[in-house]
């Protein structure tokens, strides 16, 4: 038995000194700021820009893939409403990704509502890159190693607090267009497409971690030709339905959401333009306003700096 | 064959890379037509050439089973 | 579980299997490692698996055909008179000859139908119809099961070795199982003979605690070689042989040497990683490379590189052609005529080509690889013909051919052919290899390295400078084994906290300038896809 222990001993003491070590380049690695300049990963940049954002100062937080940040203007919905939100949403997100968003924003902020686009539902990702994913965020050195090129004598300092925020809250602008064909677009089916067993499971934890931060989670498929069909949107009413979750499709809302496929989809039905999104965000901003008695932040001091970001995000959207 | 190698007495021809394929060709022709015996392929392994005594033994060898 | 560098093999499957391999008692322990392999078979491949399972089906039964036949013709010999020997030995040998050659055609015949039917049949339409014939034949794409050119080698050795006699038939199927199939070279070789591994795998081995150290040490040297020297070089040398007409000769010639340093951390990195998993349950591996980028000719850098392939195709291929009837005649003649090192050259020759076009074709199905194949059999050739005539040239000029400045010069002069040769592997097609070269002979400038055009690639300095570390790493490690070192044995015995030091430096070392993560493509395991 003694021949066995002091091995076992000693791996284990390999392994925690281990630990502390990758601890602690963590440490040094991470970015000490969300600000571009800080090293914070391009894809990431937009997303995180919500670490910038006052506590518990957003009302509304949407996950999802580019779908997301394609058709929701959270700006819109500030200037309409006076409640505020923002996408943490990223080019081809995996679920895993959504859920980690969705981790790292109920930090700081306790939404009353949270929207999941469902498109990344379906997107099948491998049990390494969620395994990966996981390690990263527990040992961050993995995930801003590349960081060693520009690493400084500041980076021994802890963090100096996240200053950084977008402007356009996670949505990001495209005005141009290229009609889609959407003659076949949601014809009716009965058939359903199978959630993939992972996305599953993590789309529990997603369920869960909401229920218990007193946040609503609510499912919303935005309108897109190439994405969006019935077996999908049978699925996802079914999942709704068995946990008592709202469910809105857009693709099928087409009187309160009239997208014309010739001039709102930027690039042949894949993903809304600006003038999609603005369809899209009426009818949202409408919805969420009155469902779930949002408040009007406007004339409260505390959010002057939206005030200042509605300037510019006009004058982004205007040319 | 490299000059600098005491053939006689090196013990790990092949392991150390003294004889190369084409040498170990040159050498079976040689060693059949000496002794008259007949080398198959299976014959041709590093423990067979790998010295003098070897290759020695393995000939003795082959000359009995014929 | 595309790659052994992967983190989901190093990371998860690996310290799980090592973990139901410690608590087994021993004589289940190849169980353990069996089910292990045929896992992770079907993990990477999926259906494929049947493949190998029908390989070592096949293997074990025409193993036992064979023996029983060789049984039969010992009870025979044994009971004929001395004149009778003669002829029953001759019957049996037509036999044995017969069996052995249906079961190669097999195991062969599917390699090749499988991995050169599209070749063949995509050239043989090009033929047809430069010659206005109104027929082609279908073109198929197979999907290949993992690392069938390496165990389809391990298969054919088996039955060779068998027919041969000098290894005996297995009774065992799970042992022939494992042996075929032991997942840490299954994707990319080692090609193991039966005698060097079968055994050892099947009997389980004691578990050590130095075994396992020594084991991890060799994963940790092969994963710093792949992520960060070959991983990082991928966007450049990416970048440069998609599009080659965009580059000149100057960059042209950083990414052929990029790549020669690419291929060899990626596949001698993996065979660390290889050998080091093994290394863990106390089975040693054949080693596949020896400081190949050392050698003073191509003749002795194919006996550092991929060792195992050589002496596969030495052992089944090179040898029995050479010492064939009609070769051996032609040897005994011409030895005769042109003496002892011109002699035996021809009927070598003959079948050095016969070797250097299967090395070919092993690597794909490809002209650029038959090219790359007869490249090397050319400078093998050259070498040999040259050699006395060299010899009396540096005689009479006084050159002392073991002296320090000529063998820098022949390890130079061998690591540039081997890069043109790299070159023409990598290139896509031969049509494209054939340009690069052009441009990188014609029109050489130093004019990139100056202007830092070269750091417009996807490298900048930083990514440079560390692949220059970590190369100068594996060349200190390379100079030391050379010179006969036992570098982990010293480590061994340092104090634990220096031990531990370095272990921790390492590992650092290739998480923070390892090329993984955004923006990083890692480069696909270059041999299992041969």
């Amino acid at each position: 038995m003694k021949t066995c222990i002091l091995p076992l001993a000693k791996g284990a003491c390999f392994l925690s000194l281990l630990c502390a070590l990758l601890l602690a380049a963590s440490f040094l690695f991470m970015p000490k700021n969300n600000h571009k300049a800080f090293g914070m990963g391009n894809d990431e940049l937009v997303a995180g820009g919500i670490l910038g954002e006052r506590e518990n100062s957003i009302d509304v937080l949407v996950v999802g893939d580019s779908e997301a940040y394609s058709s929701i203007s959270p700006m819109q919905m500030w200037d309409e409403h006076g409640f505020t939100s923002y996408l943490c949403s990223t080019g081809g997100q995996p679920l895993y990704d959504s859920h980690r968003f969705l981790r790292q924003a109920l930090e700081h902020q306790s939404p009353k509502v949270v929207i999941l686009e469902t498109n990344a539902i379906f997107r099948p990702y491998k049990l390494s890159d969620y395994l990966a994913s996981r390690a990263k965020s527990l040992f961050s050195v993995l995930r801003y190693h590349d960081r060693w090129k520009a690493l400084t004598v500041n980076d021994l300092s802890g963090p100096m607090g996240y200053t950084w925020t977008d402007d356009l809250k996670g949505y990001r602008y495209n005005p141009k267009a290229a009609a889609a064909d959407a003659r076949r677009h949601m014809l009716p089916s009965e058939e359903m497409q199978e959630i993939p067993p992972l996305n599953r499971v993590c789309l529990r934890e997603m369920l869960d971690l909401c229920e218990e931060r007193g946040a609503q989670l609510i499912l919303v498929s935005t309108p897109s030709t190439l994405n969006w069909n019935y077996p999908r949107h049978n699925t996802i009413a079914a999942f709704a339905a068995e946990n008592g979750l709202t469910y809105l499709d857009l693709n099928l809302m087409t009187d309160k959401v009239p997208i014309d496929w010739k001039t709102d989809t930027r690039d042949k039905g894949d993903h809304l333009n600006y003038s999609g999104a603005v369809k899209v965000t009426g009818f949202l901003g409408q919805y969420l306003k009155q469902t779930f008695d949002l408040p009007d932040n406007r004339m409260d001091d505390a959010y002057a700096s939206w005030h200042s970001a509605l300037l510019r995000y006009r004058n982004t959207v205007s040319g | 064959m490299q000059p600098g190698v005491d053939y006689a007495s090196c013990r790990d021809l092949i392991d150390g890379r003294y004889l190369d394929s084409l040498t170990i060709l040159a050498l079976v022709a040689e060693l059949e037509e000496e002794f008259d015996v007949t080398i198959p392929t299976v014959e041709i392994v590093p423990a067979n050439f790998n010295s003098a005594e070897a290759m020695w033994a393995m000939i003795e060898r082959l000359q009995e089973e014929s | 579980m595309a790659s052994y560098c992967s983190l989901l093999y190093a990371g998860v499957f690996l310290p799980a299997v090592v973990l139901c391999y410690a608590v087994t008692p021993q004589r289940h322990r190849g169980k353990v490692l069996l089910a292990a392999s045929y896992l992770f078979f079907w993990l990477v491949s999926g259906k494929l698996v049947v493949f190998l399972l029908a390989s070592a089906f096949s293997l074990h039964h025409f193993g036992l055909w064979l023996a029983a036949v060789q049984e039969e013709r010992g009870r025979l010999l044994a009971a004929a008179d001395k004149p009778e020997r003669k002829a029953i030995k001759a019957a049996f040998q037509r036999r044995l000859r017969r069996i052995l050659l249906f079961a190669l055609l097999l195991h062969i015949g599917t390699l090749l139908t499988l991995k050169y039917a599209a070749f063949f049949s995509a050239n043989l339409n090009r033929a047809l119809e430069a010659f206005r014939l109104p027929f082609a034949l279908p073109v198929p794409a197979f999907v290949l099961p993992i690392g069938i050119s390496f165990y389809t080698l391990q298969a054919a050795s088996y039955l060779i070795d068998v027919y041969r006699g000098t290894v005996q038939a297995d009774r065992n199927p799970g042992r022939l199982m494992l042996f075929l199939g032991f997942f840490p070279q299954i994707m990319e070789g080692p090609i193991c003979r039966y005698g060097q591994t079968a055994q050892a795998l099947w009997e389980g081995r004691p578990f050590t605690w130095h075994d396992l150290t020594f084991g991890m040490q060799r994963i940790l040297f092969g994963m710093m070689k792949k992520i960060v020297i070959a991983d990082r070089l991928n966007i450049l040398i990416k970048g440069v042989f998609s599009n080659p007409a965009a580059y000149d000769g100057g960059i042209t010639a950083l990414a052929m040497v990029c790549y020669t340093c690419q291929l060899y951390m990626e596949f001698s990195g993996t065979m660390d990683v290889v050998i080091g998993s093994a290394e863990i349950f106390g089975v040693r591996l054949p080693e596949n490379f020896r400081q190949p980028f050392f050698s003073k000719s191509i003749a002795e850098f194919w006996m550092r590189w991929h060792i195992t392939l050589g002496t596969w195709f030495k052992d089944y291929i090179f040898y029995p052609l050479s010492m064939s009837g009609p070769l051996k005649k032609l040897t005994g003649a011409a030895r005769r005529r042109l003496g002892n090192h011109f002699g035996p050259l021809l009927a070598g020759s003959a079948a050095l080509l016969a070797v250097w076009l299967c090395n070919g074709l092993w690597h794909g199905a490809g002209w650029q690889y038959i090219f790359f194949g007869l490249y090397h059999f050319a400078l093998i050739l050259c070498g040999s013909l040259t050699e006395p005539l060299a010899r009396r040239v540096a005689g009479a000029l006084h050159i002392d051919r073991s002296a320090a400045p000529y063998r820098v010069f022949r390890i130079l002069r061998t690591g540039l052919l081997v890069c043109v040769g790299e070159l023409f592997f990598r290139a896509e097609g031969l049509r494209a290899g054939l340009s690069m070269f052009r441009r990188m002979v014609t029109g050489f400038t130093l004019r990139p390295f100056t202007n830092g055009a070269f750091l417009e690639l996807g490298m900048d300095g930083h990514d440079f400078f560390i692949v220059a570390v970590a190369v100068l790493i594996v060349l200190a490690v390379g100079v030391l084994r050379e010179r006969g070192v036992p570098l982990r044995e010293a480590l061994g015995r340092q104090h634990i906290a220096v031990r531990w030091s370095v272990y921790y430096a390492a590992i650092l070392f290739v998480v923070i300038f390892g090329a993984y993560g955004v923006g990083y493509v890692p480069v696909d395991p270059i041999y299992a896809a041969f």
